[in-house]
């Protein structure tokens, strides 16, 4: 299980083989300590954060961002639906844009702020209980790619017309057919936000 | 006193069978029917949370591919497997000539051939069934090869490594060329490519005398062509050993067939299987396929390849995969009826020729819903190179697309309003509405007219006696054509289905209900919670369900032929009411001088009726009933937990088993035809269902919303598309096959009509298949509507409308 091994490991100090949690407190502690170089980064290495947490993750040339935080880094949030981006199901926000993760490498990302719908329901993000609230929902596969859509839609227009939203969401395909509630709880939770509830 | 209609029932055995007759409830409706429920799968869903089959990752699982066929028919006259087998990180590979597979089909002989099994439906039409054989009766066949590697691309590197020679063979795609003389016979032995079902010939009345009665003879040509259900999770299953015992995880809406099936397959017992089955990524009935090839098939091999390995086998299907055998039915019908000038409908004559058939001719509707005496239908069905098609949302498209045509046509040559028509035939194998009267009296139901109510308020939700105009006339100030039409059907298929399932009483109180389900998104779990919550006297948060993670023998009707909640419902219904009264006898021990017929349980209190101030907890009731306790408690009390079971009917024959379909639906859509590209917009639509009695009124609704999308699709642009010269289908991802959007469709307005006259538990009907299947043909009386010219050929694409308008 090469993969296993490859994705998370520890940092230890060549030096005086003290473990460290990631590289950036490896590299400050081999300069400061030992007065040595930094060890270099190895190849296929990148730096992300995700849900505002640091990542250093080894990664294959090949994998997609969705193969990574899904496969590998167990958040199954993101849902792989078309197979080749046409219908928003693995939609993360990356940078501040929701991104299809199934179309990016993920060896592309480096240094990316990553946000997926772990963090937004962990953040309490009033969209999560106006979802459930309108039945915005059926099977619910295409769901967290819906939600993380609207809250990239959200945090750029914090008080979007049902316009904007149906715009927003035209990428996001629902075999369910939900459409009709999403502008639902989308309103509602932009406005839950807009009273800083 | 007389024979009740309309049948005599002889199939009624015990006390688990269905009902005759109308369901008067014996308790206070508190959960049932309220909005604001929270479902309770929402929270899961919304998160990212729910875990789905494709998501179940085991330690060291291995990833499995089937190699398919990529022509429409060919066979393998070599294959080489040395260098996929040399591949760094395979681990294992089956060959269609290999002992454990070679020659053996798919099963499901359990209940004789007509059942789970895989004649059944479109894939009656193909000749060999073959877990893995080496000839292939259409694209995208499993065939061959399949492989289990360390990744999925290293699964699907070493597919490609195969050295392969193809033999093609001549194929024919379309039915109505394969019943030509010259056309290539597919099946080998056979003298044409022509099926035999007991089926293709139905008759009532005499439709001879029927045209001699009419004042006019209408005749006309429709066409249907495929479209794919194309369900959201991608097919995959997960299996692992554990010695001879063996545990999968599968994608499926019926998971008690799929072990069925795998049991009697591998010559295992099933009490050797444990099945889990996670939430569903839609499925529609398509993941309701039990003996094809990508259920029972893709299950077997992952099985064969686990064994082999020892280790987890995950095996999956890609998107361009799910496009072969998923499709619904092809119909090219030639239709001739017979009306009186006040649209009366005097005879039905249709002429079918199918492709990938299911076994539902089209005429059924007429028998079950109309008062028209005399009725035809004669089927061919063909045999094409061609996958099968399955049952998907649903299998009544024949019916509902002959039913709309038919009455749509009617009224438009004879100038009526298509809603006087439909009002003017309503009724039930041959007999007009007072026969429903009277079955409704001598039953116990309302006496309610569903089809008027429901055309009542849908024609003041749409604005139709303003709107509605003579074809063709009516320009809109944007320059486009507006078009409006109506049509009708009744609520169907209620009566099907069995499940099991226990309720149980844990000690602290809470409620569980145990048994295995798979849900598919028809918010099945709330609607059962609520209805234990309303039985039991209990509030709805003190009830559960976990039903993945419970093979516990218990198992639910599957979400299939809308009969989930119909036949579930009375299950858990059933249930909760022994455990009620199981509840009552204990508590009765712990009151003074009081029996179980004094109680009352209400708010999760149990309390004496005469004096509610005598009350006590459920938690204090059941402390000590429990099914198990460590050594050093002193006594405990009999759990309590009490099972039921039930039979809602069988299978579409609701006239034999003396249920006509009492409840009406009505649909009405708006569209607006750009005559200069021949581009369809739909503005607005109005679904009107009389579900009888609506449990959960925002599940109801979402079925009638969700309906809509997938049904305009249907109508407008979903359509597989071969390449005639190679046989090749042309657009087999999501792009190509274009779904709608949220972009696509006006508003939707759903109307909820509860005349209680359902034959489920509290007077439902099933609702999840309906809009979906009557809205496709909707939209043609609409386009009629607006360019006064009938485009019969579904989908109907720009292109087409241009055609009609002498523009292309």
């Amino acid at each position: 299980m090469k993969e296993e091994q490859s994705v998370l490991s520890k940092y230890l100090c060549p030096y005086c083989s003290e473990v460290f949690l990631d590289r950036e407190s490896l590299k400050t502690h081999v300069i400061k300590q030992h007065r040595s170089e930094a060890p270099p980064s190895p190849e296929g290495m990148i730096r992300v954060t995700i849900n505002g947490e640091p990542y250093e993750l080894m990664v294959e040339p090949e994998w997609t961002l969705y193969q990574l935080i899904h496969d590998k880094l167990g958040l199954t949030g993101a849902k792989m639906f078309c197979d080749r981006g046409a219908c928003g199901s693995c939609t993360i926000i990356m940078n501040g844009r929701p991104i299809l993760s199934c179309m990016t490498l993920a060896i592309e990302c480096d240094g990316a702020n990553i946000e997926t719908i772990e963090g937004i329901a962990a953040s309490k993000h009033p969209l999560i209980d106006a979802y459930v609230k309108h039945h915005a929902m059926q099977c619910g596969y295409c769901t967290p790619g819906f939600i993380v859509t609207a809250k990239a839609l959200l945090d750029e227009n914090p008080n979007p017309t049902e316009e904007q939203i149906r715009e927003a969401l035209s990428g996001n395909l629902c075999r369910c057919g939900t459409y009709p509630q999403h502008a639902k709880a989308i309103l509602e939770a932009a406005e839950k936000l807009g009273k800083g509830d | 006193m007389a024979k009740k209609m309309p049948g005599d029932y002889e199939r009624i055995q015990t006390e688990g069978m269905y009902r005759i007759g109308a369901d008067v409830p014996t308790i206070v409706y508190r959960e049932i029917g309220k909005r604001g429920v929270k479902r309770i799968d929402g929270y899961e869903k919304a998160s990212g949370k729910a875990l789905y089959t494709r998501d179940i990752q085991l330690p060291g699982m291995l990833y499995a591919r089937v190699l398919k066929s990529p022509y429409a028919r060919a066979k393998i006259s070599r294959l080489d497997t040395s260098r996929a087998e040399a591949l760094d990180g395979v681990r294992a590979i089956i060959r269609y000539d290999d002992p454990e597979v070679k020659g053996r089909p798919l099963n499901g002989s359990y209940f004789g051939p007509e059942w789970v099994c895989p004649d059944l439906a479109g894939w009656a039409l193909k000749p060999v069934h073959l877990v893995l054989g080496d000839e292939a009766w259409y694209e995208g066949q499993p065939l061959g090869v399949a492989v289990a590697a360390d990744d999925e691309e290293t699964a699907t590197e070493a597919l490609k490594l195969i050295d392969i020679e193809w033999e093609q063979l001549p194929f024919v795609l379309d039915q109505e060329e394969a019943i030509k003389p010259d056309a290539p016979v597919l099946r080998p032995g056979a003298e044409s490519n022509i099926l035999e079902d007991p089926r293709t010939r139905i008759e009532k009345g005499d439709v001879e005398k029927g045209f001699q009665e009419a004042d006019k003879i209408i005749e006309f040509k429709a066409k249907r062509r495929a479209h794919l259900w194309a369900g959201a999770e991608l097919p995959s299953v997960v299996v692992r050993w554990r010695g001879d015992n063996l545990e999968m995880w599968v994608h499926s809406q019926q998971p008690y067939h799929q072990k069925m099936l795998l049991a009697e397959w591998l010559g295992i017992p099933m009490n050797k299987i444990t099945v889990h089955v996670p939430y569903q990524g839609c499925s529609f009935g398509g993941r309701g396929n039990p003996a094809n090839n990508s259920e029972n098939g893709m299950n077997i091999l992952a099985s064969l390849l686990s064994k082999k390995t020892g280790r987890p086998v995950k095996f999956l299907y890609d998107r361009s995969e799910t496009f072969f055998g998923e499709s619904g039915d092809m119909m090219v019908s030639h239709f001739k009826v017979g009306a009186k000038n006040d649209g009366t409908i005097t005879a039905v004559h249709i002429k079918n020729v199918f492709a990938v058939y299911m076994c539902t001719p089209g005429i059924e509707h007429l028998i079950d819903n109309t008062k028209i005496p005399n009725l035809l239908c004669e089927s061919i069905v063909a045999d094409v190179s061609i996958a099968p098609a399955w049952w998907c949302r649903c299998e009544q498209l024949p019916n509902c697309f002959c039913l709309t045509l038919i009455f749509d046509h009617v009224a438009a040559e004879l100038g009526l309003d298509p809603i006087e028509v439909a009002l003017r035939n309503d009724g039930c194998d041959g007999k007009d509405t007072s026969y429903l009267a009277e079955y409704k009296r001598q039953h116990g139901f309302p006496e309610r007219d569903s089809l008027r109510e429901c055309i009542e308020a849908g024609k003041k939700a749409i604005d139709w006696d303003n709107k509605w105009h003579p074809p063709g006339t009516k320009r809109l100030p944007n320059g486009k054509m507006h078009g409006i039409a109506f049509t009708w059907d009744h609520q169907w298929d209620d009566v099907r289905g069995t499940g099991s399932a226990a309720v149980m009483i844990e000690n602290d109180g809470s409620v569980s209900i145990i048994a295995q389900h798979a849900d598919i998104g028809v918010n099945p779990w709330t609607t059962y919670c609520q209805i234990v919550a309303d039985e039991l006297g209990v509030r709805f948060d003190d009830v559960n369900i976990k039903p993945f993670e419970l093979d516990s023998g218990f198992a639910m009707m599957s979400p299939d032929g809308s009969c989930n909640l119909v036949s579930n419902g009375n299950v858990v219904r059933k249930a909760a009411q022994k455990a009620r009264r199981m509840l009552l006898e204990l508590a009765a021990t712990k009151f003074e001088d009081v029996k179980p017929d004094d109680l009352e349980v209400k708010d999760s209190m149990v309390f004496v009726k005469e004096s509610p101030e005598k009350k006590m907890t459920i938690k204090e009731i059941v402390a000590k009933a429990m099914p198990m306790f460590d050594s050093c408690v002193f006594w405990t009390e009999a759990p309590i937990v009490a099972w039921a079971w039930h039979t809602q009917g069988l299978w579409g024959e609701a006239l034999e088993t003396g249920r006509p379909r009492l409840c009406r639906q009505a649909h009405f859509i708006e569209i607006e035809v750009d005559t200069d590209t021949g581009q369809i917009e739909v503005t607005k639509v109005v679904n009107v269902n009389d579900v009888g009695k609506a449990i959960s009124p925002e599940t109801v609704e979402g079925q009638m919303y969700g309906g809509t999308y997938m049904g305009l699709g249907r109508a407008l642009t979903e359509e597989l598309i071969w390449d005639k010269k190679t046989g090749v289908l042309l657009n087999r991802n999501l792009l190509d096959y274009k779904y709608a959007t949220m972009l696509d469709v006006g508003p939707i307005e759903t109307i909820i009509v509860e005349t209680g006259m359902g034959h489920g538990p509290y007077g439902t009907t099933g609702i999840g298949e309906d809009t979906a299947t009557i809205i496709p043909a909707l939209l043609g009386p609409a386009v009629y509507n607006a360019i006064g010219k009938w485009i019969d050929d579904f989908p109907i694409t720009p292109d087409k409308v241009l055609k009609a308008l002498g523009k292309a």
